[in-house]
């Protein structure tokens, strides 16, 4: 079975990125009576574990795509990656030079969100500095900066498709579960452009460390 | 090119045969070049289902050698265009079919020249019935829209993806690792993201080859008996959920109602669509019929299964 954890928000919600609050709420019912218990398409198709995974999931999808200020961080991530464009969202009026049109929009609401995520680039700064000049990076350092930045595991996984649980085991330093070398290498670089952070850097502190956690 | 079409579907009763004898009536009647072959070994009626007197047998005599070309053991029915290859003669234990004699008969289907070639399969998910659905690129499972039919179809697709997975690992060059993991006998329990897991852990490379193979398969699927009062979405909402959670490609062809006549003529062994051209299941048949004819040919499958 397909892992959900690999289609995005949208995907998992089946509606195109520019969609109304309507058409979203209206796609979590929908997707509600596909993944429930007492569904007769999904009669017995899933574990339990499986359904509950997948329905904590298409909630996550429901509660970030319904609220806007999540569903633009979400967007910026997807358009980051191209796997939307910005005539499909709804933040394309942010990126692009104002126009006319974007009258509507308060002036408070938009000095709001760009203080809001102001602060946050600076504390992400300061934690990824501050790992990056450690000469060790554990799988901890990884999680706490992905954590920082906002960043869902599922959401790594959509955009670079490396398998959540391959994700998992390098956050958890799972040593025995990691690929090869010259996999994890190019896991890291992905995982690294997706924090925005330096890609050497994170693979040899991260690869030294597991290194000397071997000899131990 | 011809298309193969391996007729399944986990559970009992739910109109394999029947679906597997008007499929192919229409698709002869609309000029195709048409043959059935019943390989519900050891529960054959097909025969019944056609009107056939089966007085020679068919699959049998290609087994015991006494015909060489399976070919020469088709016999023509009352529809002109239509063949038929009966297993209604063959032994008792025949169910427990050899496996150089299932190699045998698959090797001989895939190199058959028709247009369309239907087969209609058994019950379960016995390795036999498994490896007869996989004879093709491509197969139709029949379900009925209740909770235990369904169960039966979700087992009997996981059962044919698992199955195929296993070909495809044994079949091509991925390392030892990964050969180990899978084809571990006594050890059915794995399932498929395991597999897709372990690919990626020992031999990721062979990663997207296992994802594209799994993909080439394409399960198409007919809901039957469907009664008028219940919600028209499932299968719809069926062939949505399995694209997304299965790498292979799905797709509905649609409903057939129910109609106790149909039962009336399975027992005056008359050919249904024949005797009711009009019914609503007839026309939903051919609507379906339609759907196959106009949908894009697979690509055989190549390379033997061991
Ligand atoms: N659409 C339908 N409406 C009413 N009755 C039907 C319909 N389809 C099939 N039946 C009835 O169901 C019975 C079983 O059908 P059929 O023999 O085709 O099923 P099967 O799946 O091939 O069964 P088996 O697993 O035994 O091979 C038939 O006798 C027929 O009367
Ligand atoms: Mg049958």
């Amino acid at each position: 079975m397909k892992n959900i954890e690999e289609l995005n928000y949208y995907e998992i919600l089946k509606i195109p990125a520019n969609s109304s609050s309507f058409e979203i709420k209206r796609a979590y019912q929908d997707a509600l009576s596909i993944y429930n218990q007492d569904s007769l398409v999904t009669y017995s198709l899933f574990s339990n574990e499986e359904r509950d995974n997948i329905l904590k999931t298409v909630k996550e999808a429901y509660s970030t795509l319904i609220d806007i200020n999540k569903k633009a961080a979400y967007d910026t991530i997807l358009l980051d990656s191209g796997q939307i464009e910005v005539s499909m969202t709804s933040i394309q009026n942010q990126r692009k030079p104002p126009h006319a049109h974007t009258c509507n929009m308060t002036d408070s609401d938009n000095f709001d969100e760009r203080a809001r995520k102001k602060s946050r680039k600076k504390k992400i700064e300061t934690l990824s500095n501050q790992v990056l000049s450690k000469d060790l990076i554990s799988g901890d350092d990884l999680k706490k900066m992905r954590k920082a930045a906002g960043i869902e595991l599922s959401e790594i996984n959509a955009l670079t498709k490396i398998s959540a649980s391959v994700l998992r085991s390098m956050e958890e330093n799972r040593i025995e579960s990691l690929p090869p070398n010259l996999y994890l290498k190019n896991f890291l670089r992905h995982y690294a452009k997706m924090l925005q952070i330096d890609p050497q850097k994170v693979i040899d502190g991260y690869l030294k460390n597991i290194s000397l956690a071997q000899k131990k | 090119m011809t298309q193969i079409y391996p007729i399944g579907g986990g559970k009992g009763g739910v109109g394999k045969s029947f679906i597997t004898a008007s499929l192919g009536a229409l698709l002869a009647k609309s000029g195709k070049k048409v043959l059935l072959i019943d390989l519900d070994l050891g529960g054959s009626n097909l025969h019944t289902l056609l009107g056939v007197n089966d007085q020679q047998g068919g699959i049998n005599r290609f087994l015991d050698k006494t015909v060489k070309n399976l070919e020469n053991t088709a016999v023509s029915t009352a529809i002109q265009n239509l063949f038929f290859i009966s297993s209604s003669l063959c032994s008792m234990e025949i169910a427990n079919l050899l496996h150089a004699h299932k190699l045998k008969i698959i090797t001989a289907i895939q190199k058959l020249s028709f247009d369309y070639i239907l087969l209609d399969l058994g019950t379960g998910t016995n390795f036999n019935t498994l490896d007869f659905f996989l004879t093709s690129n491509q197969g139709i499972f029949i379900c009925t829209p209740e909770p235990t039919a369904i169960e039966n179809s979700f087992r009997f697709i996981k059962a044919v993806y698992l199955r195929k997975l296993k070909h495809i690992v044994k079949r091509h060059s991925f390392n030892s690792a990964v050969k180990e993991a899978i084809i571990r006998p006594n050890h059915e329990a794995i399932t498929s993201p395991d597999i897709i897991e372990t690919v990626l852990k020992h031999d990721p490379d062979r990663e997207n080859f296992l994802r594209s193979s799994l993909s080439e398969f394409k399960f198409k699927f007919i809901l039957n008996q469907f009664r008028k009062n219940l919600d028209a979405t499932i299968g719809d909402k069926i062939e949505d959920l399995c694209n997304r959670h299965f790498y292979s490609n799905f797709q509905f062809l649609g409903t057939v109602g129910y109609d106790v006549r149909i039962h009336d003529s399975v027992l005056s062994k008359k050919v249904f669509i024949h005797k009711y051209p009009y019914a609503p299941p007839a026309i939903d048949i051919k609507k379906i019929t339609e759907k196959i004819i106009n949908s894009r040919p697979s690509i055989p499958v190549t390379g033997k299964i061991s």
